[in-house]
């Protein structure tokens, strides 16, 4: 009727045209699932494909220049992106529905989640020929509900390191790198104990403090499952007595001062090497920031509970094509060339040494010189028996990402003093929740 | 002979009073002390003297910037020439927009002006967290995420400084007005040549008003831009809070230029305008 | 002063005007004319308003009446009220609110009272007053990332404080590491700034009471605390409720110092609605439940705001002289 209307109607109309032109409500195209219209040309096209990963740019540039040499006619643009932020930003541009990015890193035990949320092409046909060329554990990380959805291009394992003047300042012998002679997680705790006694700051230290990739084996070593239970794993099994009995152990280990409050897996490999700390599990990553270590080291398999079963952490990064990407052929060249090409041309030219995933590259893996010397020999000897024989793949579930950050911070908690049954009951409700949409 | 007059009891400065005073002053300032301090020394020397207290724990072994040049030097001070950025165009596109407004809704007169105030005023009061999730989804769709224009748009409008703005119009006298238009100048000339010239103290409020809300914003940045080239101080300083723990003397120093930046601007504008203002601001 | 007399000057009374030979056309023409430079000036502060608070606010409403699976990439189904029901019945949700809440209710008046306290001890007559008080409002420019980093090393088991603690006699403190604790801690990060801050809107105020009462208070031979609660308060109540508020709002949508230091953390002791919004959209990735959060959190504050609004202008009227 008058002005003041016409001016909240004008406004009004501007901002519905807004959210019309550009809806978050529904949103059409939902990613292919299997179709073999398209397969991996014998001759290269010419494209320009992206790429978005976590890893440092320049690090990265030197795998592509590779990668350049064998397929020139294919431009790679590689965005770098913090390791925390990965998801997020993954998610928004997926959300975009664009061709960018086309090929992206994917943590293998999100692969399922991503995979059921449409992120992904479905790749099984183009695949098909390559399966056997990697290991076990990284080939079912890529599949799911019967079709393949990424290719692994690492693989990781852990090990333990120790400082052997802190050992001895103990008085304990030094650990034997032998797989026969693994040692079990009550002896490291005691040995911890000694080391602290006799002066170390830490005695303990995980790579990966509070996080699940690096806990599961604990209560997996007990005999519990590794979080879920049931129909596509998606009811929680996290207050299992393995699992009580494992928080409890992992809850002490702070408690008594054996492990630091306050280190985060960013700070823990230079922790260690400041020289302070006895025992430190982390994965062979750390070999390579131990040549310059000022202090003798060595390294031991990864512990198990007495009486328990012996189970190693694994997994690393696999690459996804985008469900929305517009350089199909490029990208699956790229991909192909990165996982199964020389052994997995990116674990071929990475810098920095990263276990492949797959024996052929295993092997050339082994003749780095960060293997030359005589713990860098045994390391290798121990690397090469967990990934074929120990190593258990995290939870594979649609819920993962859900799973993850709240049994992350269940850790997290137990760590800073919670009652371990409580904190996993309370994960565990929570994963009830969470889990709920999925079922 | 003068007699000598003995000071009332309520003339006399309190004693007690003033030793409050003393004690609230230094619970304040005592943490900010530490700061500064902290970040004129190596992290070494903080985490050295965290515990016990002592006076070492105020008093740096030796004044040295080593922190700020290091900060600076690296993505941080890259992010500090962003914010500065970020901030002066909000200002001026925010100061615009805000005159502009506040001029028609003082000045000119229309039916429902007290309706339209309400609904402008209260709708850039909300608090900008509020809506910030939905509307980065929308500056995502509008290409809009990783750019300056999407750091800078959210913060041109701030409620209190169209506020503030019009409280100082609505003080002019309507006289001035009416002598520019009775010579033939159109709204625009009048509020160029009578207004703003008049209203330096109510301009500088509000543009310290939309550079503040600017400056410390976290959320939106947060949301918005990936590409850490492009991202502002707060969120870098929180980054690089997390990764480098062990650095408190940088972390220390980056607070330090967060919070001298904002010091300045309020006694910069204290000295020429006079008397602060603030009705109120987004913190 | 403002309104009163451009009333006057600007349109003497109508009934005048339209009894004499009244140039009614140019005065349309006039009004005409004002109108549109009404609508030309507040364009683009209506056109922000649209695409910056109305478009993200319909947009999360209308997203938060579809259920989608996590990902936004398929495409949500429309659930009506599912979602908000389902925030109903989540009890974790609940938890969230109701904590969020019972933090605002402490903090606020908390730091209002404080705030009030310290003003009014600015106030009496000591020594240097004008540098204690600068002193207290410094930390009020640091940026809350910055009182995050300071207070969170402060905190830590063997940091400053819990030195200050056990030589003092007492045990140290796990602070930010206690769900006990954690809320507190933030609470103190978030005041160590706010104080100062809302203490410079109350000094004003306070200078703003005319002496006389002051003088008639002493006349009754009146205490100070007696003073205090039945003249300082009353004479203070607009300032005093419009910092109140304005507190509340700047405190409802607390954020950084929970995503930097706790992440909601320990055992869900810090998780408030604005974290928990941001962790279900962009973690969890579940846009229209986290959109129905955001909803939620935007009514609340709409209500806040009102008030604020409300506050803001009767305190201003009151202070011109107008009602």
């Amino acid at each position: 009727m008058n002005r003041r209307h016409v001016l909240a109607a004008a406004s009004g109309i501007a901002a519905l045209a807004l959210v019309g032109a550009c809806s978050s409500g529904g949103s059409g195209g939902s990613g292919d699932s299997g179709d073999a219209d398209w397969s991996i040309p014998d001759t290269d096209p010419t494209a320009t494909i992206q790429v978005l990963g976590h890893q440092d740019a320049d690090g990265i540039q030197e795998v592509i220049d590779a990668f350049n040499e064998d397929h020139p006619t294919i431009t790679v643009e590689y965005e770098s992106v913090p390791f925390d932020q990965l998801n997020s930003v993954l998610d928004a541009r997926i959300g975009n529905q664009d061709g960018n990015p086309d090929v992206f890193w994917a943590d293998q035990p999100r692969i399922p989640a991503l995979a059921a949320r449409g992120y992904m092409t479905d790749i099984t046909d183009q695949f098909a020929a390559d399966t056997g060329v990697w290991d076990p554990a990284p080939l079912a990380s890529g599949q799911y509900d019967g079709r393949m959805w990424a290719v692994p291009i690492a693989n990781s394992t852990q090990l333990l390191y120790y400082n052997v003047e802190l050992v001895e300042a103990a008085g304990d012998p030094l650990p034997s790198a032998a797989i026969e002679d693994r040692m079990t997680w009550e002896e490291v705790t005691e040995r911890a104990a000694n080391a602290v006694e006799a002066g170390a700051t830490n005695g303990l230290l995980f790579g990966q403090v509070n996080r699940y990739y690096q806990l599961q084996p604990l209560p997996m070593s007990l005999g519990g499952s590794a979080g879920g239970t049931g129909d596509d794993l998606l009811t929680p099994d996290v207050t299992s007595e393995p699992w009580v009995q494992a928080m409890e152990w992992y809850g002490e280990l702070f408690a008594e001062g054996l492990s630091p409050l306050g280190v985060t897996p960013e700070q823990s490999d230079a922790e260690f090497l400041t020289g302070n700390t006895a025992y430190m599990v982390q994965g062979p990553w750390l070999l390579p920031k131990l040549t310059d270590a000022e202090f003798e080291w060595g390294v031991a398999p990864h512990p198990y509970f007495e009486g328990g079963e012996v189970v190693t952490p694994t997994g690393s990064w696999s690459l996804a094509m985008s469900a929305f990407s517009d350089e199909r052929e490029a990208a699956a060249i790229f991909m192909r060339w990165m996982s199964v090409e020389h052994g997995g041309g990116y674990a071929a030219n990475y810098a920095s040494p990263e276990l492949p995933a797959s024996p052929e590259g295993k092997e050339q893996y082994f003749q780095r010189d960060v293997f030359d010397s005589d713990a860098g020999q045994l390391a290798a000897e121990i690397i090469d028996f967990e990934t074929s024989n120990t190593a258990v793949p995290r939870l594979q579930t649609v819920g993962f990402v859900e799973f993850e950050e709240i049994i992350g911070r269940a850790f997290s908690d137990v760590a800073n003093g919670a009652d371990p049954a409580a904190a996993l009951e309370s994960a565990s409700s929570e994963l009830e929740t969470a889990w709920a949409q999925y079922r | 002979m003068t007699a000598v007059r003995r000071r009332t009891r309520s003339e006399r400065r309190s004693i007690l009073l003033t030793a409050l005073a003393v004690v609230v002053a230094a619970l304040f300032i005592l943490p900010a002390l530490w700061l500064l301090s902290g970040s004129l020394r190596p992290s070494n020397e903080i985490f050295g003297t965290l515990s016990p207290v002592t006076w070492r724990t105020l008093v740096p072994s030796e004044v040295s910037l080593g922190n700020y040049l290091a900060l600076l030097s690296g993505p941080f001070g890259r992010s500090i020439l962003i914010s500065f950025a970020v901030c002066f165009l909000t200002v001026a596109i925010g100061l615009v927009v805000s005159a502009l407004a506040a001029y028609a809704l003082s000045v000119l007169r229309f039916r429902g002006r007290g309706a339209v105030f309400a609904f402008v005023v209260i709708s850039f009061m909300v608090p900008f967290e509020a809506i910030a999730i939905p509307l980065s989804q929308l500056f995502s769709g509008w290409g809009l995420t990783n750019t300056l224009l999407g750091l800078v748009l959210p913060g041109i409008g701030n409620g209190l400084a169209i506020f503030n703005l019009r409280q100082h119009f609505l003080s002019i006298p309507t006289s001035y007005r009416e002598a520019a238009t009775v010579d033939g100048a159109a709204e625009p000339r009048v509020l160029w040549s009578v207004y703003l010239p008049l209203g330096g103290a109510a301009l500088a409020n509000s543009a310290l008003l939309i550079f503040l809300g600017q400056w410390s914003a976290y959320l939106w940045p947060l949301l918005v831009v990936s590409d850490s080239s492009l991202q502002v101080a707060p969120v870098a300083l929180a980054r690089t809070f997390g990764e480098y723990t062990f650095d408190f003397g940088q972390n220390f120093a980056g607070a330090i230029v967060l919070s001298v930046v904002p010091a300045l601007m309020m006694f910069v504008l204290q000295r020429f305008f006079g008397g602060l203002e603030i009705a109120s601001g987004e913190k | 002063m403002s309104r009163s007399s451009s009333a006057v000057s600007a349109a003497p009374s109508g009934a005048q005007r339209r009894l004499g030979a009244s140039p009614a056309p140019r005065r349309q023409l006039r009004r005409r004319k004002e109108l549109f430079w009404a609508v030309v000036f507040l364009a683009p502060a209506l056109v922000a308003i649209g695409s910056l608070r109305i478009a993200p606010t319909i947009s999360a409403v209308v997203s938060s009446l579809y259920s989608g699976f996590p990902g936004g990439v398929r495409p949500p189904v429309f659930s009506g009220f599912d979602n908000y029901l389902d925030l109903w019945g989540n009890e974790a949700f609940r938890e969230t609110v109701l904590r969020t809440v019972v933090f605002n209710v402490i903090i606020n008046p908390l730091q209002v009272a404080i705030a009030l306290l310290v003003a009014v001890l600015m106030t009496r007559r000591i020594a240097a007053p004008g540098l204690w008080r600068t002193l207290v409002f410094i930390p009020a420019v640091v940026p809350i990332v910055g009182s995050s980093i300071v207070w969170s090393i402060a905190l830590r088991p063997d940091g400053p404080v819990n030195a200050i603690i056990t030589a003092l006699g007492g045990r140290p403190q796990p602070f930010l590491t206690s769900p006990d604790q954690a809320l507190a801690s933030i609470m103190l990060i978030a005041s160590w700034i706010g104080i100062g801050y809302w203490m410079i809107f109350l000094i004003s105020g306070l200078r703003a009471i005319p002496s006389e009462y002051y003088e008639a208070a002493k006349l009754d031979r009146a205490g100070p605390i007696r003073t205090f609660f039945q003249i300082t308060i009353p004479l203070l109540k607009r300032p005093l409720l419009f910092v109140l508020v304005a507190d509340t709002v700047a405190n409802f949508v607390l954020f950084v110092p929970i995503q930097m230091l706790t992440n909601g953390g320990p055992q869900n002791s810090t998780t408030m609605q604005m974290f928990n919004a941001y962790r279900t959209t962009y973690t969890y990735s579940s846009k229209n439940l986290g959109a129905a959060e955001v909803v939620i959190l935007t009514i609340i504050m709409l209500v806040f705001v009102a008030l604020q609004f409300r506050l803001l202008r009767d305190d201003d009227r009151a202070a011109k002289g107008t009602s």
